[in-house]
């Protein structure tokens, strides 16, 4: 089943998701990238409604880009979120409603700061130091409402990770058996294998 | 569960002798899965005038993008800054004209007011999801916990209260009322307004 | 899309709709609009006419207002008293009020009773009943003292005594027993208040003081709490808490500016 967290620590944030990709009751894909890098230090991972999340993020991902290139400096993690925000609101109030939860992730290169922020499909916006979405949020926000620390090296921040991790495939009933973990700080967005 | 229930939240504001004060819980949550405990929901619209916006937290962000909006056009074509009165028929007016598709917001607001001898006069009013509006002269509640802060607000509530007494008697009125409500709570933050100064206390609550 | 725009045309928004109906077939029911219960009447005497109310409003079972107006402004010489969705008889009169000063001031006469009745009727009407508003409206015009109900869905009455709102019944009752033709000003304003009464003291949805309106030819008067019935006693004692119970985490002062005084600099601008 679906899930994706995210945590900050000391300058970067980590944002993990599952891979799979399920038609029914069949598995797929067990190696879909779920978190899109929308810019050079900005992560978005996104779930719901399979369609609707990789046509929503692309949408997002080519107007994050388009931004850039028009200004030449890209969206701040605040002003993306704002507008992703927006996006979902408006679509809320159309015909056909996207239905994408997401985690966003960003590194502020102004202020040295990193940013998480939990939104759903609603357009509910939330800026928060933790998250996550889908049915790992019942047994991960309870983990990392434990261990979280803001202050954390990237070390133990993976070890944090590594710990939602272990417990939702332990726990969860269609376990996810791969996840893909991705971190943005002050040298940009990368992948890191767990 | 009701629409108005979905994320969870409470706002109170209390009028005072020369001040007013509106406080709210900090709980953002997904009917019963908590998602964050720093979830304003009251924002400054002037100097001395704040609203508090509970509901479901989409329309929260929403609507306080949109009265931004509007009180910045409202500054810039009469020059001057707008008075409590007249923004509380703005929020009443922004939501009657959502009548047949409203926002699932109750806002409540609270501010110093002009008068014509120069000085400063409390006000508080709140509306209905559609706007009508309730301009009390002692509390006004809304959100979850609404039930429960009538209840304590009404006996611990009294007359002509001093700045800091006002404080307390806000504070441990929203904090009794949200304990007994499942989807409020986990912190709240009180705005304590008079004519010459705006403080802003975070206060400990329970965090279950 | 739901984007702010400076220019905001007349008339009600539906933008919201789609999305709640969107949630709504998710399977989270939607809010009912609040309805108040009211007792308000109105009735006819020798030179003109008594409005009266009660002051509750609720949100189901919660005293939303303890002393709320329900009786509202059309003109100098017509009030008119709401009951049913508060928002809906707040903005249908004020919209009413507003359109009658304006054909007041086109055809230059004194607004009658039936004009704005005509235009109460046929707006609630073009809305089909989705405006929940019920009236009580009363006026003294050139044509004499007039009074009508209106109901949700545009019908309307004219009759010399009138109720409405959950307590009608109980209103209605104090009416028929003691309403009678070309009643003095004082009997007709006790039999009012005698009707509110009933329904503040029998009827849950009602509550609080009672409001009258005496309009006559020459005058018109707005008894705001005209009788307080449910007066709150002065407590016994003091609940304030001591001051510094509230522990609180962080504390953000800021000073506003109060008076500000202009010191002029330099010399003034060559103007001649």
């Amino acid at each position: 089943m679906e899930t994706a967290f995210g945590i900050t620590g000391k300058g970067y944030v980590l944002i993990a998701s599952d891979t799979t990709a399920v038609h029914s009751i069949v598995k797929v894909k067990t190696d879909v990238d779920k978190i899109k890098e929308l810019s050079p230090f900005l992560l978005m991972a996104t779930s719901g409604e399979p369609g609707d999340t990789v046509q929503f993020a692309e949408y997002i991902e080519r107007n994050i880009r388009l931004y850039h290139i028009r200004n030449n400096f890209p969206l701040r993690p605040p002003s993306a979120a704002s507008w992703i925000r927006r996006s979902l609101a408006d679509s809320l109030r159309s015909r056909k409603p996207y239905s994408v939860n997401l985690l966003l992730g960003g590194y502020d290169v102004s202020t040295y700061k990193p940013h998480l922020y939990w939104m759903d499909y609603l357009g509910t916006l939330a800026e928060v130091p933790f998250a996550a979405h889908g049915y790992g949020s019942y047994f991960t926000l309870s983990l990392l409402d434990k261990y979280h620390d803001p202050e954390a090296t990237v070390e133990e921040g993976l070890a944090t990770l590594k710990r939602c991790i272990d417990e939702v495939s332990k726990r969860l009933v269609v376990s996810p058996d791969r996840f893909k973990v991705k971190i943005v700080d002050k040298d940009g967005v990368r992948e890191i294998e767990v | 569960m009701s629409i108005m229930q979905y994320n969870g939240g409470s706002v109170i504001a209390m009028v005072g002798k020369d001040c007013v004060a509106i406080a709210s819980d900090l709980r953002l949550g997904v009917q019963s899965l908590s998602i964050t405990s720093d979830f304003e929901k009251v924002f400054p619209v002037t100097d001395r005038l704040f609203i508090g916006l509970p509901g479901l937290a989409t329309d929260v962000t929403t609507l306080r993008e949109q009265f931004r909006y509007r009180v910045n056009m409202y500054t810039i074509k009469e020059e001057r800054e707008i008075e409590p009165q007249t923004f509380a028929q703005l929020v009443s007016s922004t939501l009657y004209e959502r009548r047949f598709g409203p926002y699932f917001i109750e806002p409540v607001i609270a501010g110093m007011q002009k008068t014509p001898a120069g000085g400063y006069a409390p006000f508080i009013a709140a509306t209905d999801l559609i706007g009508c509006l309730n301009f009390a002269k002692d509390f006004v509640v809304a959100g979850t916990a609404s039930e429960k802060l009538f209840g304590v607000a009404e006996g611990l509530w009294e007359p002509d209260m001093e700045a800091e007494d006002l404080f307390e008697t806000i504070s441990q009125t929203l904090l009794n009322a949200v304990d007994r409500d499942a989807f409020s709570g986990w912190g709240a933050v009180v705005h304590l307004i008079t004519k010459d100064q705006v403080i802003t206390r975070k206060l400990k609550g329970r965090m279950d | 899309m739901a984007s702010a725009s400076v220019y905001r045309g007349a008339g009600f928004d539906f933008s919201n709709t789609v999305r709640n109906s969107f949630l709504e077939q998710r399977g989270v029911p939607l809010p009912k609009a609040t309805s108040t219960g009211t007792t308000i009447v109105g009735c006819l005497f020798k030179d003109g006419i008594v409005l009266g109310a009660d002051t509750r409003a609720t949100e189901g079972p919660i005293v939303a207002d303890k002393n709320c107006e329900k009786i509202h402004f059309i003109s100098d010489n017509i009030r008119c008293c709401g009951a049913g969705t508060a928002a809906d008889t707040e903005f249908t009169t004020a919209l009413i009020a507003s359109n009658m000063e304006m054909h007041a001031l086109s055809t230059g006469r004194k607004p009658r009773v039936v004009t704005a009745m005509t235009m109460l009727k046929q707006m609630l009407y073009r809305y089909q009943g989705h405006i929940g508003a019920a009236l009580v409206l009363g006026g003294v015009d050139a044509t004499g003292p007039q009074l009508f109900t209106i109901h949700p869905h545009g019908s309307t009455d004219k009759l010399p005594y009138v109720t409405m709102g959950s307590g009608s019944l109980a209103a209605m009752a104090v009416f028929e027993a003691g309403w009678k033709p070309d009643m003095e000003r004082q009997e007709a304003l006790d039999l009012v208040t005698a009707a509110i009464s009933a329904g503040i003291f029998n009827d849950l949805g009602s509550g609080s003081n009672v409001d009258a309106c005496v309009i006559t030819a020459d005058r018109t008067e707005m008894l705001r709490n005209f009788v307080k019935p449910n007066e709150r006693v002065e407590k016994e004692r003091r609940y304030v808490f001591r001051r510094g119970t509230t522990a609180y985490k962080s504390e953000q002062i800021r000073s506003l500016v109060v008076e500000e005084t202009v010191t002029r600099t330099g010399e003034a601008m060559d103007t001649s």
